[in-house]
């Protein structure tokens, strides 16, 4: 008797235990966030880093192999991995890059309710949008519309385009220039396309940068200095700034719009550790050289980097989510988050009008 | 009858760029620019194309392993930029910091050079590559203090690119310029590099000179004269690791930008087509050889693309531009017939 009755309480015990670690699973959760790793991609990793900082202990921040391309299965048994842990509740990937769609679909298969949001990942977008809760990209296309209107209210009359072969070559960045030129067109600016020395035949990038330094003063001597210039390269950035600071030109948006691309080095951002990543300080101190500079209202970019902003953003979507607040990912949700997260309004568009979880968004600007 | 095939690259390019340069007045693009650029690409990218010179005159090769002295230009400039020292004190403890840098790097790849006689290349080549992540890690976690120079966002490691406007951007191409009507001649910045040519020029006119070259040429024979083979080779290492660190100096300050990271990875390629278009020879590579190649390659580049944009035809110029650069250099190749083979008897 007394025996049945240990066992009995043992039993009770342990199932008391069990219940109370399954409760304890259901009130504290985790989101797992997966981005390239620093020497890759600095904004998506410290975009995550600081979302971690924000929410302690919540968050699991994994890395991708820097030579994704090439170890994409490492990449995906990574994924795999975040979703056999039972307290993740939610993944957001912040990549950027294509083949990581069959991680999730594993995902989904084993665990439907886990949810996903990507930002972004370039994976077919009409599959994407059958296996991903919420998928968000910026509005590549849709720039080669706002960035020449931007300039032409910044002052410009003339609008020029410096790219090469390989990124002509691009589907999405060609669109991107037709539409400059189309819109060019429309507000009545003079539209130039200049071809620079091409970065991938072999060289690298230091043709084409010299190039550039060799260029810029050529066609605002022609131009003149109500002249636009926009650069499709990311290195382009620092000589384009630096050259724009010397002539006096409109620099409307670096190719990837991040007041750290660009300025830091043009305009030497003496950035303390203590303002490391404070980019209303960042915001500031270019505001102050550009004024310094006689260039006030002629420099404009984002205020936050799109990569710093995903993975903070698709983490509140996702505790807003999971904790019940929001429902279903319409716009004015979106917008409501996105401008607590950034401090600027931003746009979102449906990628294909049929698409109701595919979201391309683009950023208020801010003009120094 | 050898002697006027031999130049039969350099021929071929001068004229490509006298019909450019026939096409720039057609288009009405104005002389001055190009000419104004050219002197300072000479000068800019001429120090890097001289750094070759030793190792190739010492049998070594062509040093695809330049990364290796970028990096230590780089460092050298760093620490100038990180200490705040700034115009022509700051430059010149870049280039000194730079080439004691370059000696130890420069020893070391020398003697990984020694080991691999034969495979100099093609080592050098990946030692380069290698050696350029191992920094990546550096320049990332490197405890450098000056808020100019660090991320942004993080606060710590070196940003991709400095700035040294504030330091010592241009304190060579705004030494002295001489301006004849639409014309700017950099005299500091030629001047400079006139100097570094004339240096080299007289090493390889000293006895110690004369013994590289005699390594290089032949290699039996030298040792039969009593010189030290694997010393005059580490020598020659050294001292190509010590001008291109130099180089870098020179080729920042002119284009006002330190860049870290990958930056450095293909340094090496056009300065090896600029000296293979000037007609270098393994053994027998001259400063000649030098200031003619790096003045054809990169005056080909300064006038085939306002050329190309004018005209329309910009995916055609690249094309074009590449493969005359490429069939010049392999033509060149093909006429030095390598270190141990024999020019074409039909040359």
């Amino acid at each position: 008797m007394i025996r049945n009755l240990t066992i009995s309480a043992i039993c009770l015990a342990v199932s008391l235990c069990l219940l109370s670690g399954i409760s304890t699973a259901a009130d504290t959760y985790k989101i797992g966030i997966v981005t390239p790793t620093l020497s890759a991609s600095e904004d998506e990793f410290r975009g995550a880093v600081r979302t971690s900082e924000k929410h302690p202990g919540m968050i699991k921040h994994i890395t991708l192999p820097d030579n994704f391309s090439e170890e994409q299965e490492t990449a995906i048994t990574q994924i795999l991995g975040l979703g056999d842990d039972p307290e993740v509740k939610a993944i957001v990937i912040c990549a950027g890059y294509s083949g990581i769609l069959p991680a999730i679909q594993k995902i989904k298969e084993k665990r439907p309710e886990m949810l996903v949001i990507t930002a972004p990942i370039w994976d077919d977008p009409d599959m994407m949008a059958k296996y991903v809760d919420l998928a968000l990209d910026t509005d590549w296309v849709q720039r080669g519309i706002s960035i020449p209107t931007k300039a032409q209210q910044m002052g410009a009359r003339t609008f020029i385009h410096y790219s090469f072969p390989t990124h002509m070559a691009k589907e999405v960045l060609a669109k991107r220039r037709d539409m400059m030129k189309t819109t060019c067109g429309k507000l009545g600016m003079q539209f130039v396309e200049v071809t620079t020395p091409d970065p991938t035949t072999g060289a690298g990038p230091s043709p084409m940068l010299q190039f550039l330094q060799e260029d810029i003063p050529r066609q605002i001597a022609r131009y003149g200095k109500d002249t636009a210039i926009f650069g499709t390269n990311c290195p382009m950035q620092d000589v384009i700034i630096a050259k724009a600071l010397e002539l006096k030109f409109i620099m409307p948006e670096q190719c990837c719009p991040t007041p750290t691309q660009g300025y830091p080095a043009a305009m030497e951002l003496e950035i303390t550790k203590e303002d490391a990543g404070n980019f209303d300080k960042i915001n500031a101190t270019i505001k102050e050289k550009a004024a310094a500079a006689g260039m006030t209202g002629r420099l404009s970019t984002w205020p936050v980097p799109v990569g710093y902003f995903f993975p903070e953003f698709s983490t509140e979507l996702a505790i807003e989510t999971i904790e019940g607040r929001t429902k279903d990912f319409d716009t004015a949700e979106l917008k409501k988050t996105a401008k607590t997260v950034a401090g600027v309004d931003v746009a979102f568009n449906r990628m294909k009008p049929e698409l109701d979880n595919y979201y391309l968004i683009i950023m208020d600007s801010i003009i120094y | 009858m050898n002697a006027p095939r031999q130049h039969i690259p350099q021929l071929v390019i001068a004229l490509f760029l006298a019909l450019m340069m026939g096409g720039a007045i057609w288009l009405k693009i104005p002389l001055s620019w190009v000419i104004n650029d050219a002197l300072v690409r000479l000068a800019m990218n001429g120090v890097l194309v001289l750094s070759l010179v030793p190792m190739l005159n010492a049998g070594i090769g062509i040093n695809f392993g330049l990364p290796v002295a970028v990096v230590a230009g780089l460092l050298g400039m760093c620490l100038t930029v990180n200490w705040k020292m700034t115009g022509l004190t700051g430059f010149v403890a870049a280039v000194l910091m730079a080439a004691v840098i370059a000696v130890i790097f420069g020893s070391v790849f020398g003697r990984i050079l020694n080991r691999v006689r034969g495979r100099e290349e093609i080592t050098a080549t990946f030692i380069g590559f290698s050696f350029i992540p191992l920094t990546n890690f550096f320049w990332a976690t490197a405890p450098f203090t000056n808020p100019a120079m660090l991320w942004p966002i993080g606060g710590k490691g070196m940003r991709p690119t400095i700035g040294l406007k504030s330091s010592f951007a241009k304190i060579l191409n705004d030494f002295l310029p001489l301006e004849i009507g639409p014309f700017v001649i950099p005299c500091g910045l030629l001047l400079f590099f006139a100097c570094s040519c004339l240096l080299v020029h007289l090493f390889f006119r000293s006895a110690t000179g004369k013994a590289m070259q005699a390594v290089g040429e032949n290699e039996g024979y030298a040792r039969l004269c009593g010189i030290d083979i694997d010393w005059m080779r580490q020598l020659a290492t050294i001292l190509s690791t010590v001008i291109g660190a130099v180089g870098i100096c020179v080729y920042a300050q002119s284009y006002g930008f330190i860049e870290l990271y990958d930056a450095p990875m293909m340094l090496a390629f056009p300065a090896a087509s600029a000296l293979l278009i000037g007609g270098s020879i393994a053994g027998r590579t001259s400063v000649l050889n030098v200031i003619i190649g790096t003045f054809l390659f990169h005056t080909m580049y300064i006038l085939s693309g306002p050329l190309a944009n004018d005209l329309l035809v910009p995916e055609m110029a690249e094309i074009f531009r590449l493969l005359l650069t490429n069939g010049v250099i392999l033509f060149a190749m093909l006429h030095a017939g390598g270190r141990n083979g024999k020019p074409c008897p039909a040359m």
